[in-house]
């Protein structure tokens, strides 16, 4: 905020200089014109300065209840493995199964869960936190646990306790149709509630970039609501296309896996912590032919460019060491320094910020050919009452047409 | 420092045990396995944990859990016990009346009781807190035991207490691998060596029947018991079906050969050692009563005897270090020390020479629970009570005549089920009898809708001749809002076990060793005088469940009749014909002049916009207007750029 006062009050220094008003005003409306504002260098001093990735999360939901739904179940033990395996702890794993399919009195394998016919990965090992389950699995309680609205007897293992530095892997299976999910059969999330969710965990800084990632029908239609810079998505399918079962184990007599996960999982079982893969290479590794669906990304909203994102981000929990021989203020200087280098997701992307900068742009402009001071206020109160951008740019419209006939007419 | 590291370890370590057997935290792990009659066995694993009180030895543990002592102290909890049950105990066939059925046969699902040492009217919040606490430490949905409507305070029937217990029970709960492990986190050694390491998941979650058990008893905040300190007892208690090598064969007399068993044929593995922190690790081999004396009829009969044999007829592959006899009856005990085998892994097993068929000491009454009546308005709850033979062993004979049984009855009802309590009547022998006669105390708190469950606590007078006893009492089905529906809610709903206890007799066993009794916790648990206690089924009531699209549909048929009508409504009274056309024809007649409707439609877009917000445009005359005013800019814009710098 300090920032912007000054540089209205540059503003208000600069109108006087009654040559310069026009380059003013050309820059205003080159900026209306760029379709990316946020992009523009001018912006970045507003922003504050970006958090480091100190840490990961990952939220494993299934969401689906009855035996029939066995896969989806393998769907979120498989991510679960796969993330256990390249690093993040247990304590960092949120996993809501909505029934219980290892001790289920249809398994023929007790306590196992198989995602493959071959049977040699069990899934459900001795070491499974399942944190919420059951009946617990509700829309309700997901909500909580990404917005961190718990009842205080919550205990810490079930609350997603993540900061500003924190790169979240939201992984969602289940059935899914036109912008929802249902939970359990018996209710829904809406891409809205997702998004809404998403949009306050931003203003909570509970994240730094988050990964949504949704194997159902129609998976791509859940992401249309999110707006909130730092998300990244990826979708089993297309709107209108169905996400298919990737083969039917007839031991345990229900199909086993999906086929995005299962493809996902292909690409993960290649990959060690060390690895260097980029999210990019994920995205290159679906192919329709094999999904039986289009894999839906959207990056919109994230300016890393994905070929340098590591898929560790968010799948592992691999954080950048930094080696130095003295004591723990240069390594906190050290990590302040950094951070300035660094691409990042949310730089200068908040509307608000946005349009207090149009704001302050406006104001000069309008003050320029009203002598009265009195005028000038009514006119600044009354643009920063509106909150729609598309009346604003009217009103400037007019106002300059006005102005430019009067300076026309004047010298004519 | 590569060298120094290993000593400073050794150093500890050596430090640690020092610490271990001079500071009183102690830990042992037992395991007692028991042939049962229905060619099953069962495994009962022991696990106990000690630490002296906080006032003489401090914060710091080295092997009691940390959790359990946190809980301890933030709860204030005196007494606490969890169990996660599978499958529901036979005890026609598993036994009734002996410690292992009493304390360890537990209701399908999760149980859970606790008696708090903290002012009465704090009690509710600290249970709320423990049940969202326990269910964080053992991956369950315990919290859902937090509402008002899902525990009870029983007065007496339950347990002898002074008001601060509360009782609660989720029968649908799934127990499985995620529930086990950290329950085995709690153990100095987790399931790496000794007893536990045993544990494979697939083998437990296999068998027929597995209780995994908690119980805390402390001694922290009151001077009311014996033993000062916390005690952390865990138990893990299995009915399993041994693999049958052999065919079966079957005898002339249409006897089924026992299967041959061995540790490593149920579990897959065999024990490889001791838990090196355990004060004690032994496993004990019971054969009951009932089946030694078959044992010694067999023997009698076929007397020629190996000597390998402990008793004619079984086989065991490992001689035991110790055989026990029990002091009333003749049960034997033998036990196996594991750390004298230390060197090489100890496969316990049995073999059987002959068919034997016995059958396990029963509860003086087998408790069955049913419902009566059909529909989805109201029915009956019957809880009938039958004799067993062993009734007459327990007695004695000579007494029936003259002698009583008491019998107590705790039932917790959830509040959908509402129970009529002035209907209550018992049959006995068919009979019906005036309750008054037979019932000694009754004790009622009904249930209230969405606040809380109805409880009744029963003690019941019977003449030990009585057969049979059949408890009825009659109850409504209520109605549930549409989200108070589970997502499964044709399923049906589960009315909680009801505990039958028998406080006239008691679930002990006495074995007596040379000095194993005093160092064995697991005996010395056997020989502690506890009621006998049994539970009965759970219920499954079917209430009618509502199609639940039903609201969808009647909320869009009525949105679309409320829009037609409305509709059509405000149209007719709002349209004017004769306007309209004035309008058009002056349209068409203003066409001519496009620069003075072009200035006349900004000024009124301007005036129109802040005085009537209500009137909007549609949208495309807004983007033409858009357009035309960009364009006008642009020509503005050059016109003064031109005037200022051309």
């Amino acid at each position: 905020m300090g920032a912007l006062f000054a540089e209205r009050k540059r503003w208000r220094k600069c109108f006087f200089f009654n040559r310069l008003r026009l380059c003013l005003l050309l820059l205003y409306f080159a900026l209306l014109s760029s379709a990316h504002l946020c992009e523009s260098a001018t912006f970045d001093s507003f922003s504050s300065s970006p958090t480091a990735h100190t840490n990961n999360w990952a939220v494993l939901v299934c969401t689906s209840r009855f035996w029939f739904n066995y896969r989806h179940m393998a769907n979120t033990l498989s991510l679960y493995r796969t993330v256990k395996r390249l690093g993040i702890p247990d304590e960092r794993i949120i996993l809501m199964l909505a029934d219980d399919m290892a001790c289920n009195a249809r398994n023929k394998y007790p306590a196992q869960v198989f995602n493959n016919e071959n049977h040699r990965l069990n899934l459900y090992g001795d070491n499974v936190e399942v944190d919420y389950r059951g009946y617990e699995v509700t829309v309700e309680n997901f909500l909580r646990v990404l917005t961190g609205r718990h009842e205080s007897a919550v205990p810490r293992s079930k609350r997603l306790l993540s900061d500003e530095g924190s790169h979240i892997l939201l992984y969602m299976t289940g059935h899914g149709g036109d912008e929802f999910l249902k939970f359990q059969d018996s209710e829904e999330l809406q891409s809205h509630d997702l998004a809404d969710a998403v949009k306050q965990m931003k203003e909570k800084h509970r994240f730094k970039e988050l990964l949504v990632m949704v194997d159902t029908c129609q998976a791509a239609t859940l992401f249309n609501q999110l707006h909130s810079p730092g998300v990244l998505a990826i979708g089993s399918s297309m709107k209108g296309e169905n996400s298919y079962s990737h083969h039917l184990d007839s031991d345990v007599g229900v199909s086993v896996v999906d086929r995005f996960t299962f493809y996902t999982l292909a690409f993960f079982e290649r990959l060690n912590t060390y690895s260097n893969a980029s999210l990019n290479s994920l995205f290159r590794s679906y192919s329709s032919n094999m999904l039986m669906s289009t894999a839906y990304y959207r990056t919109d909203l994230c300016e890393r460019p994905l070929d340098k994102v590591p898929v560790t981000d968010f799948f592992g929990s691999v954080m950048e060491t930094i080696h130095t021989d003295s004591t723990y203020k240069s390594v906190l200087e050290k990590r302040i320094v950094k951070p300035t280098s660094e691409y990042s997701c949310n730089n200068a992307n908040n509307q608000a910020e946005q349009k207090r900068f149009f704001s302050g742009i406006v104001d000069p402009g309008t003050k320029e050919y009203s002598s009265s001071q009195c005028i000038w206020n009514v006119l600044r109160n009354k643009v920063e009452k509106i909150d729609n951008t598309d009346e604003l740019v009217n009103y400037g419209l007019v106002i300059m047409v006005l102005l430019v006939a009067l300076s026309t007419w004047v010298s004519i | 420092m590569g060298i120094i590291q290993p000593v400073l370890i050794v150093a500890l370590v050596v430090l640690g045990c020092f610490n271990l057997c001079y500071g009183g935290e102690e830990f042992s792990e037992e395991l007692l396995l028991r042939p049962l009659p229905d060619r099953k066995v069962l495994a009962h694993f022991h696990f106990e944990s000690t630490t002296p009180p906080t006032k003489d030895y401090g914060h710091h543990h080295h092997l009691f859990p940390k959790a359990i002592y946190q809980l301890v102290h933030k709860f204030r909890i005196r007494e606490l016990e969890l169990s996660f049950t599978q499958g529901r105990w036979n005890y026609e066939r598993w036994g009734g009346s002996d410690p292992i059925s009493s304390s360890n046969a537990k209701p399908p699902g999760v149980e859970l009781w606790a008696i708090f040492d903290v002012p009465l009217d704090q009690v509710d919040a600290t249970w709320k807190n423990l049940t969202h606490t326990l269910s964080g430490l053992f991956c369950a949905s315990i919290n859902f035991l937090d509402s008002t409507t899902a525990y009870s305070s029983p007065a007496w029937a339950f347990q002898q207490s002074s008001g601060s217990i509360r009782y609660g029970a989720l029968p649908r709960e799934a127990v499985c691998t995620e529930n086990l492990t950290p329950w085995l986190k709690l153990l100095p050694c987790r399931d790496k060596s000794g007893l536990a390491s045993i544990l494979d998941r697939p083998a437990i979650y296999r068998g027929f029947y597995h209780s995994q058990r908690l119980r805390i008893t402390s001694n922290e905040f009151g001077s009311e018991g014996i033993e000062p300190g916390i005690d952390l007892e865990q138990t893990l208690t299995i009915v399993v079906q041994p693999d049958d090598q052999r065919t079966s064969t079957s005898y002339s007399s249409g006897k089924m050969l026992q299967p041959d068993w061995s540790i490593r044929s149920i579990f897959g593995r065999k024990i490889s050692g001791t838990c090196v922190l355990a004060r004690s690790s032994s496993v004990f081999l019971e054969l009951e009563s009932t089946l030694v004396s078959e044992l010694n009829k067999v023997g009698v009969d076929n007397a020629a005897s190996d000597g390998e044999q402990v008793y004619p007829g079984v086989e065991l592959s490992v001689a035991p270090d110790q055989v026990i006899k029990e002091r009333k009856s003749s049960s034997v005990l033998f036990e196996f020390s594991v750390k004298k085998h230390d060197y090489k892994p100890l496969d316990i097993g049995v073999k059987w020479k002959y068919p034997i068929v016995w059958s396990c000491v029963q509860a003086p009454f087998q408790a069955n629970r049913f419902l009566m009546g059909s529909g989805n308005e109201r029915g009956s709850i019957a809880i009938s009570l039958r004799a067993t033979n062993h009734q007459r062993i327990i007695v004695g004979d000579e007494f029936r005549d003259n002698c009583e049984m008491r019998v107590v009855i705790f039932q917790v009802v959830p509040w959908y089920v509402k129970i009529y309590f002035h209907t209550v009547q018992v049959f006995l022998d068919g009979r019906l009898e005036h309750t008054p006669a037979v019932i000694e105390i009754i004790q009622v708190s009904p249930s209230e809708d969405r606040v809380s469950p109805g409880v009744m606590e029963i003690a019941l007078r019977l003449p030990c001749s009585t057969v049979s006893a059949v408890i009825t009492v009659n109850f409504d089905k209520g109605f549930l809002h549409i989200d108070e529906y589970p997502p499964d809610a044709n399923q049906g709903y589960d009315i909680p076990s009801a505990v039958v206890r028998f406080p006239d007799i008691q679930a002990s066993t006495y074995y007596l060793g040379e000095n194993s009794s005093q160092n064995s916790p697991i005996l010395s648990k056997f020989q502690e005088n506890n009621p006998v206690l049994s539970y009965t089924e759970v219920l499954l009531v079917p209430l009618a469940t509502p199609d639940f699209s039903m609201p969808y549909n009647v909320i869009t048929i009525t949105c679309t009749v409320f829009a037609l009508y409305f509709g059509s409504l405000l149209n007719v009274l709002r349209r004017r014909v004769g306007e309209e056309e004035r309008l058009l024809k002056q349209k068409a007649a203003g066409k001519t002049a496009l620069l003075p409707l072009i200035l006349s439609k900004l000024s009124s877009k301007l005036r129109g916009r802040s005085r009537e917000p209500s009137e909007s445009p549609s949208p495309s005359p807004l983007l033409s207007n858009k357009l035309i005013m960009k364009v006008i800019l642009l020509a503005g814009l050059a016109v003064a750029w031109h005037f200022y710098f051309g």
